[in-house]
């Protein structure tokens, strides 16, 4: 069997892997990333793709929601392969007036927190799309969130990354891992060989707890599963992100005034106009483990919500539906940090539904941490690893 | 016969006697026969162009010509969004291309 | 409730239902396409022995039985989700929903594509597009096209293209990028054709056999491989040039060329355009496999078949109840492997609802031993390690058992 050797070996293929291996490469380390699959072949292509603030707690969260977004805008530019990337902001509607009421407080900590946020009145969401339900009375709007085409953009960072050097080995599981405790390097077992590296990112996804376990540690990961509709354009319906205010009582397990089926698939409407013009139409969340069966009677409670926002788009065509698993932690935040008890490893991972929002911000924080550096683009207190420390079973 | 179509095949034999059928596309009379698909009576008509990009215009055709791509979707009378290489023609069918949409709103516009 | 309800009207599902059929059970076949047959029907090629193989007479055949047999043979109709309930499955269809108590998978292959800048023109069009409108619809694709993408089945469908009269002025190699990978390369291009240019009928690949003098050389033969192309049936395919671009204003005008590097890197200032009013991308087959993945089935990633596939057994059963799969589905092989495949599918469904009968265990076996045949004397090989690509799936059966328990 072929042995290598590596300075990082980033395991995971999908747009937190990619992002990392950009970064790291670029910065001139010497990269080599592993996927049990393909690129792109778990939740980076079963989701959508959105660099979102608006859906973000104000605060740290939607600070490093809007780094992430500068850098995104940076790659735009500088990256080979297009990634479909727009920037046309995003709304969010209100069905009540406790809605409204929760939302102006939304909007006002999101401006203290530096961002672009603002209330939209009845009239305004009448301007933005003449399908909207007659009864909706407004909403809010975050100006600087942007779309991208998830696989796209996955690929496009691999194939910066394997410019600046970076090696992706493909249909390359993690056998076994183990670490010695005289020179400190990894030893990772795959189909493809041995790989020696001397530091190691667990960018697994909802996979990270399972190649964590291999060296006994217990990352709090869970898959978080989600239905997407795929239909097709027939109308002008609108040109940028639509979300319901009730998306955030549900992606945060708040309560809801919503039938007992959409309660229950935790169904609020998301809607993103594609650049190759379909809209992608979400969400539900649903702790079923790992099973990506698409379940019709979820697709049914998302469709039945959609109408319940856009009323003539009832006869749109649904040209096909898929879901996927979001890895979940127990407070929406990701990890991204070193692990204390291993020197030399990292972990990347939980980003939930926020992956393709937070995979630049995640790219470049790691390429930071690998190089030890003090001063990082964000604060790292809130996503390390160690906030897990004293939780001894975790609840879901 | 139009010269769209391979009448003589020397395998295959010649093709045999089929109805016509009239139909048009885009107002556009056209005759088509009976059994074959919108994608089928539209390229032997010479017709290529079957929709455009709805946002920025740019013209596209059959792909796959299997119903997996959904490249050819076309306007059926008041149904939208038809699969012309799967849908059989029919006597006085309307046959509509799909068309660029406004983008008509204040907001969001990403040019 | 139906015995079984088959998904695909192709060479592997009207063979299955026909078995079914004869041991009593009540079948229903439906397919989205308007014809019954599925891929054989554009399907048309001179056997090593001289006489046609003509895929349009063979579905005939395989619907006539049908008919006769009484199944119930439904075109147009799409399947757009299954669901296993206690004792039965669900099948929902835009022609209604049925309950089977087996559900058989035959839904084929369809096209890797290989994005091209340009790729999206009207006059481009997968090669199995072209397949389609010519052979079954008998309509003209266009007067002077190019094929992009070179490989066994672009070199049969070319050769099909040119019995109709439609000239095909060249085959290109795919530009390299990210997606395009191993076919856009000149040698791996090559060593993929020469694999199965044994096996190939006489005529079908010169090329391949031309290169078979060079197996020890291949990368020498690469590098001295003519600039104006090999001739195949006089068309020059071209393992040293690459179409970088299909350009065209409102429908395709031509593709842009260059020649390429051996390992297929174009070389600048040599790019040339090469008029054309259609143009066929040929990125080969991957089995169709949505309705076994929103079954819960499990799957094997296997590229001796082409890519994901359910697992399943030589039965042509999955782990799950009642699920079946045959043809291209379980990997990409010829028509005549689907039929015989269908057949063991029809064999084994039948053993399975019908309990008793001793007799279709003898010619489930013997079907099972058709299909072995078939293989080995298969004239059109997509994989030269099918046989391996087919024991690692029947493996992986056997653990997808056992993991369960």
């Amino acid at each position: 069997m072929d042995s290598r050797n590596t300075e990082v070996l980033i395991i995971g293929g999908g747009v937190i892997g990619a992002a990392i291996a950009y970064y790291t490469a670029k910065s001139g380390m010497e990269v080599t990333v592993i996927d049990k699959g393909d690129i792109a072949s778990g939740t980076s292509s079963r989701c959508d793709g959105n660099i979102l603030a608006i859906d973000k707690e104000p605060g740290f969260d939607s600070q490093m929601s809007l780094e992430s977004q500068k850098l995104v805008d940076q790659l735009s530019k500088e990256l080979d392969l297009d990634f479909e990337y727009r920037a046309p902001g995003s709304i969010l509607v209100c069905e009540s007036e406790d809605e409204m009421i929760a939302a102006e407080s939304w909007v006002e900590r999101q401006k203290k927190a530096g961002l672009s946020f603002k209330m939209l009145d009845r009239n305004d969401i009448k301007q933005e799309s003449p399908y909207f339900a007659d009864d909706l009375l407004g909403g809010l709007e975050c100006e600087t969130d942007s779309t991208i085409n998830p696989y796209l953009f996955t690929y496009s960072l691999f194939h910066g990354a394997t410019k600046y050097g970076a090696k992706v080995m493909l249909r390359c599981e993690v056998e076994g891992m183990s670490r010695d405790s005289v020179t400190g390097l990894f030893k990772v077992n795959t189909p493809k060989g041995e790989i020696i590296a001397k530091k190691v990112v667990n960018a697994g996804g909802i996979w990270a707890p399972y190649i964590g376990n291999m060296l006994g540690l217990d990352i709090p990961i869970k898959p978080r599963k989600g239905h997407i509709i795929v239909a097709s354009r027939d109308m002008p319906v609108g040109m940028r992100k639509v979300m319901e205010f009730g998306y955030l009582m549900s992606k945060f397990g708040k309560e809801r005034t919503v039938d007992e089926e959409t309660d229950k698939y935790g169904v609020a409407l998301v809607f993103e106009p594609t650049e190759s013009q379909n809209f992608l139409i979400g969400s539900s969340r649903q702790f079923v483990g790992f099973d990506t069966r698409v379940d019709m009677d979820v697709v049914n409670c998302i469709a039945r919500r959609t109408i319940r926002f856009y009323p003539k788009i009832a006869d749109f065509i649904i040209i096909r539906t898929y879901s996927g698993l979001r890895p979940w932690t127990p407070d929406h935040l990701p990890i991204v940090s070193p692990v204390e008890e291993i020197p030399n490893y990292y972990i990347a991972a939980g980003h939930e539904g926020d992956g393709i929002s937070l995979a630049a911000i995640t790219g470049k924080l790691m390429t930071e941490l690998l190089q030890d550096q003090i001063n990082t683009i964000i604060p790292t207190d809130p996503i390390r690893y160690s906030r897990f420390k004293n939780v001894s079973t975790i609840q879901t | 016969m139009s010269k769209g179509r391979i009448i003589d095949h020397p395998i295959l034999g010649r093709l045999d006697e089929r109805e016509e059928v009239h139909f048009t596309f885009d107002e556009n009379k056209l005759i088509g026969y009976e059994g074959e698909t919108i994608a089928a009576a539209l390229l032997a008509n010479g017709e290529r162009v079957l929709r455009c990009h709805e946002e920025t215009g740019k013209l596209r055709g059959i792909y796959c010509n299997i119903g997996h791509c959904m490249e050819c979707r076309v306007n059926v009378g008041n149904q939208k969004s038809v699969r012309a290489c799967l849908t059989v023609i029919q006597e006085g069918m309307e046959v509509k291309s799909g068309r660029k949409l406004p983008t008509p709103f204040k907001k969001g516009e990403t040019q | 409730m139906i015995d079984v309800i088959i998904v695909g009207a192709g060479p592997a599902g009207l063979s299955a239902a026909n078995v079914c059929a004869k041991n009593g059970l009540k079948v229903k076949v439906v397919d989205e396409f308007m014809k019954a047959g599925g891929r054989l029907l554009g399907q048309l090629h001179e056997e090593p022995d001289g006489t046609w193989w003509n895929g349009i007479e063979e579905a005939k055949k395989l619907s006539e039985d049908a008919q006769e047999l009484n199944v119930a043979v439904e075109c147009g109709v799409s399947v757009h989700n299954i669901k296993q309930e206690k004792s039965y499955w669900k099948v929902y269809t835009t022609k209604g929903d049925f309950k089977t108590r087996a559900l058989l998978l035959a839904t084929g292959a369809a096209e890797t594509s290989l994005p091209i800048p340009g790729w999206t023109l009207p006059g481009v069009m997968s090669i199995g597009a072209a397949q389609v409108m010519t052979n079954v619809h008998r309509v003209r694709v266009g007067e002077r096209g190019v094929v992009i993408g070179i490989n066994i089945l672009s070199a049969a469908i070319t050769r099909e293209l040119q019995l109709a009269g439609i000239e095909v002025s060249s085959m290109y190699l795919p530009g390299k990028n990210i997606v395009t990978e191993d076919a856009a390369k000149p040698l791996s291009t090559m060593k993929s054709m020469l694999k199965v240019a044994s096996l190939a009928p006489s005529k079908l690949i010169r090329l391949g056999s031309y290169f078979m003098k060079y197996e020890s050389l291949q990368s020498l033969a690469v590098r001295f491989y003519p600039k104006n192309g090999m001739k195949v049936w006089g068309m020059p395919v071209h393992l040293r040039k690459a179409v970088l671009e299909i350009v065209g204003d409102k429908k395709v005008e031509g593709v842009k060329v260059a020649q390429v590097d051996v390992n297929g890197e174009p070389i600048l200032s040599t790019e040339k355009f090469v008029p054309a009013d259609f143009v066929c991308i040929a990125g080969g087959l991957y089995p169709l496999v949505e309705l076994a993945a929103i079954s819960g089935c499990p799957f094997q990633y296997i590229a001796e078949l082409g890519g994901h596939v359910p697992v399943h057994n030589e039965n042509m059963k999955t782990p799950i109840d009642g699920l079946y799969v045959a043809g291209n589905i379980t990997g990409i092989e010829s028509a005549k492997v689907a039929m015989k495949q269908g057949a063991v599918a029809g064999y084994s469904i039948s053993m399975d609802l019908l309990k008793t009968d001793v007799n279709i265990e003898d010619q489930l076996q013997q079907a099972i031993n058709h299909v072995k045949q078939t293989r080995n004397q298969a004239t059109i090989q997509f994989h030269p390690d099918i046989h391996s690509g087919r024991e690692k799936i029947h493996a992986s059966f056997k653990n997808t058992l056992r993991t369960d328990i």
